[in-house]
């Protein structure tokens, strides 16, 4: 039995030859050149103190459908409030109160507890210049962090990924689920997706006989060997772009696939090792989210060099009979947050983590005739950890009709300044390059 | 533009190429089959479907069920009597109420998984594949979901409104889509009151269903949605029902129209708008063809649909002729949906269909859970398919088709959907491929011929040099070539980036 080198990183496995005699012929000589020349030892260890297992940490929690902002963080005292949702309004004494006029939806008593602690900050009345109310449009926008006007290719994240992570590992973005965010969409495509760890590897079929199947793992491998390295440090590639139905990548589909094989083989290793050696966790519910956040954990317990986690839930798009549905999809955001801190203060890992949510838009302030709400703009975020300036941020947009945007709220504070702060002070990098231009950071941490 | 492709192209790489995408691919026996006939003959088999006939069933509980209602209805009004009481008689009912909820939805989840089976025979054995291929493009068009729908009943008509209704045209099917119970329930339709419109449906229709984000205003989604009031569900018996005391009677602007409007009138409409034809035919062109149109095609193909009363028989016939079908930068560069994969690889394997829960699993893993998209937009498609996770999801899940080897979906811990409630064991196979179906005699002769054999059979196109040799190494490397040996080389092409393009 050949007995292989666990391979850490993407440019480990260009240079090994693990290959053998096929890296002769998969990768052509001047890429090998190129390689070795922008990743020798000094440049190995500048990257590794960007993506070591030291460096902060970004966990987007997406709310998927549209949260309705108003009964997530409410306005109990504003009379606008109760009259705009006779049905749906919260009564006043099941509010868990942050101050005389704002109260968080009963279901957040995880929430409430990390600001009771001082780890909560609430960002009110985030939004946009003209709001787009349409799901997919809207999501695209936060994902790519364009103007409303505009279609942008690459990610946020994606192009934090550029800007700042160069050569670094397919893992220093992992995303928990079978899609790939937008928001890791980049010209150098980085970022794994991760599903299931179990399922995370190449297994073969367990009656193969003597010797076969050491020869096929050897063929597979051959097989899935990349002609050529697309992409590699230079060539453009938003071959992550992939949300938006219709986008095309500048890579051939075939180029794509054996890029992504290449990440695949390159992280599934280091991934099963880490999860399988995962013990000692403390117990999250048995949701869905919960599972996505206990992967995290343990990703992150198991030293996985990664800068950015995507983690989602959906459900949000409450149209109708809103009440039961909202109060347990909050339920289930603030259990499995409520847990994964207390994995990551078990693991003395939470100092290190920042726990940003975020919704392509809000709800209608006024509830519609099925006790639900339609699409809106402007709702509040959150941002959790323990380094934050905690508590509440921005304004609280006004419910005063004469006030709203076509019955919406008015945003008071850009998203793009919400990540500005989160790029400049959390993942200390320049906003700039990766937002197209100057956003006011936020000052959250 | 759109010019026949001519006959001196036609021939085994251009036919495989018409029955992978207008179909789900089929052995080289089968591609032979429409290399005789011709590029007008397969084509007019394909599209003129309903001169073949299909004697499928329905589920044999795809009907409405009356019953289910009454129930409902008196549990509603024992609830109340037993509420006033309270107490531990309130309890007892609450008890056997969740009780009743939990078995019924057990039926529901072993019916979806029925239903998924039922489909995927249709596809991977029905004599009408570009009829199942349009009810997949339907199905991601309009895509609706089991997880709020709920009821297999709704789904299964639905199914059968996309299959059946297409052949009367768009907006023959856009207004047969806006009764369809499963989309009132899904959009919300069912609900709105001219009190307070529902504006969901409204919105969809025309984003995603018929023009594209743009082409209306905020305005125009409220007008739509006031024309839409009344269209609702009657749900003792199940079906569509127009309610006039819930319809807004009053006038309404759409699209720069005013009048008194109602829903086919307003879909009307919107299909006179001119980004209508265009939008439909980008769609079926993206999804038959590929991801970037050339310049003018799609422009071709809606004047073509508007030249025949927006027929799309005339559509798929132009675009399934056309010489920009069968351009390089189309033929093998699509990436196979989950679902072609698996029905593609079943009938190319000439092997039956895993199981339906099996099936249902495997899809559902790799990212296409049929009758569960994952939201109104549908799947998103072509690279998207493609994540480190699915990608190895692929790989390991050749071995189910082609060893019949279960272990590697127990292993993933993937969804088993209902395995267990259907009997399965946990010690269940799968048969999965046979050699002697796949080579023949001939083709087993020499390592040479064998590998040509597996490439006409698996890729239509030729390995890369190097992939060649190396699977000639191997080959040439077992003494006596067994049955496994050939399984295992089958395998190790299937689990290949090339094998992911059709």
């Amino acid at each position: 039995m050949k007995h292989e080198p666990i391979l850490r990183t993407r440019r480990e496995f260009l240079r090994s030859g693990i290959l053998g005699g096929a890296m002769a012929w998969t990768v052509p000589s001047f890429l090998a050149h190129t390689f070795s020349a922008l990743h020798g030892e000094s440049s190995n260890r500048a990257i590794q103190t960007a993506t070591g297992v030291d460096g902060t940490i970004l966990i987007v929690l997406q709310m998927a459908g549209g949260n309705d902002g108003v009964n997530t963080v409410v306005p109990y005292a504003d009379d606008h409030y109760h009259r705009a949702r006779p049905r749906l309004a919260l009564p006043e004494k099941r509010i868990l109160k942050l101050n005389d006029t704002l109260g968080l939806h009963p279901s957040l008593e995880g929430l409430k507890t990390l600001h009771d602690a001082g780890q909560l900050a609430v960002v009110q009345g985030v939004g946009y210049p003209n709001p787009n109310r349409s799901h997919f449009r809207s999501t695209e926008i936060w994902q790519t962090a364009s103007d409303a006007d505009r279609a942008e290719r690459h990610g946020w994240l994606g192009r934090y990924f550029d800007n700042a992570c160069p050569g670094a590992d397919p893992t220093v973005g992992v995303s928990i689920g079978r899609q790939m965010p937008q928001a890791f969409a980049s010209r150098q495509p980085l970022g794994v997706s991760l599903d299931n760890p179990r399922n995370y590897r190449f297994m073969n079929d367990g009656d193969s006989r003597d010797g076969t199947e050491d020869s096929m793992e050897q063929l597979f491998r051959d097989f899935n060997a990349p002609e050529d390295v697309a992409g590699g440090e230079d060539a453009a590639g938003g071959s992550i772009d992939m949300l938006a139905g219709g986008t095309s990548s500048e890579l051939s589909p075939l180029d794509f696939l054996e890029r992504t094989a290449l990440d695949a083989r390159v992280s599934s290793d280091r991934i099963l090792e880490i999860t399988r050696k995962a013990t000692n966790q403390p117990a999250y519910p048995a949701t869905r989210l919960a599972n996505s956040l206990k992967l995290v954990g343990q990703l992150i317990g198991g030293g996985l060099s990664t800068r950015v986690y995507y983690v989602s839930q959906g459900g949000y798009d409450t149209h109708t009979n809103q009440a039961g549905a909202h109060e347990r999809l909050l339920r289930e955001m603030s259990d499995a947050v409520k847990a994964f801190v207390a994995d990551l203060k078990a693991q003395g890992n939470f100092e290190r983590v920042l726990i940003m949510t975020f919704s392509e838009f809000g709800r209608r302030v006024a509830e519609n005739a099925n006790g639900g709400t339609d699409h809106g703009a402007a709702a509040p975020l959150f941002v959790m950890g323990s380094r934050i300036k905690a508590g509440l941020h921005g304004t609280y947009p006004s419910l005063n009709p004469e006030e709203l945007l076509r019955g919406d709220l008015k945003f008071s504070v850009d998203f793009r300044s919400v990540y500005a702060g989160v790029l400049e002070h959390w993942l200390k990098t320049p906003s700039e390059p990766v937002l197209g231009r100057a956003f006011a950071p936020l000052g959250l941490v | 533009m759109l010019r026949p492709l001519p006959d001196s192209k036609w021939n085994f790489t251009t036919a495989a190429h018409l029955l992978n995408r207008a179909g789900f691919g089929g052995p080289p026996a089968a591609i032979e089959r429409l290399v005789k006939l011709g590029l007008d003959g397969a084509v007019d088999w394909l599209v003129d479907y309903e001169k073949v006939s299909d004697p499928t069933k329905p589920p044999e509980w795809a009907r409405p069920d009356p019953t289910r209602f009454e129930m409902a209805q008196a549990n509603r009004r024992i609830r109340q009597e037993v509420g006033k009481a309270g107490g531990e008689e309130l309890e007892a009912f609450e008890r056997k109420r969740r009780e009743r909820a939990r078995m019924e939805r057990q039926e529901q989840n072993r019916q979806m998984i029925e239903l998924r089976g039922w489909w995927l025979k249709r596809m991977a054995e029905g004599p009408r594949p570009l009829q199942e291929k349009l009810t997949l493009f339907w199905h991601g068009h309009f895509a609706t979901s089991a997880q709020k729908v709920r009821d297999p009943y709704y789904m299964w008509l639905q199914n059968e409104t996309f299959r059946s209704r297409v052949s009367g045209g768009w907006f023959d099917l856009l207004s047969a889509v806006t009764r369809d119970p499963a989309m009132l329930l899904w959009l919300d339709q069912a609900q709105s009151h001219r009190r307070r419109p529902n504006e969901n449906y409204a919105r969809e229709v025309m984003e995603l269903f018929s023009l594209g984000e743009g082409n209306y205003t905020e305005q125009d989604v409220g007008e739509v949605a006031r024309a839409f009031t009344g269209l609702t569900l009657d749900r003792r018996n199940q079906r569509f029902v127009y309610r006039p005391a819930m319809h807004d009677p009053g006038v309404k602007t759409v699209l720069g129209q005013t009048g008194n409007l109602d829903a086919d009138a307003v879909l009307e409409r919107i299909l006179a708008h001119p980004s209508a034809a265009p939008f439909i035919c980008g769609r079926l062109w993206r999804f038959f063809a590929s991801e970037n149109p050339p310049e003018g095609v799609v422009d071709a193909l809606a004047g073509v649909l508007r030249k025949h009363d927006l027929q799309f028989k005339p559509v798929l016939g132009t675009l399934f002729r056309s010489e920009e079908f069968y351009r390089d930068d189309v033929m093998r560069q699509q990436i196979k949906s989950p679902v072609q994969w698996l029905v593609g690889g079943v009938r190319m394997l000439e092997r039956d269909l895993p199981a339906a829960p099996v099936a249902a699993a495997l899809l559902a893993s790799m990212g296409q859970n049929l009758f569960a998209p994952p939201n109104v937009k549908g799947w998103d498609g072509g690279l998207s398919w493609i994540t480190t996770n699915n990608l190895l999801a692929r790989y390991n899940y050749t071995a189910v088709l082609v060893f019949g080897d279960l272990s590697v979906l127990r292993a993933a811990g993937g969804p088993m959907m209902g395995m267990r409630s259907q009997g399965a064991s946990r010690r269940a196979r799968d048969a999965g491929a046979s050699v002697e179906r796949i080579l023949n005699d001939s083709d087993r002769a020499r390592v040479d011929t064998l590998i040509a054999a597996l490439e006409r059979r698996l890729l239509q196109s030729g390995l890369k040099e190097k992939q060649r040799q190396s699977l000639a190494g191997f080959l040439e490397s077992r003494s006596g070539l067994s049955d496994d040996d050939l399984l295992h080389a089958i395998r190790l092409v299937m689990s290949t980036p090339e094998y992911q393009l059709t």
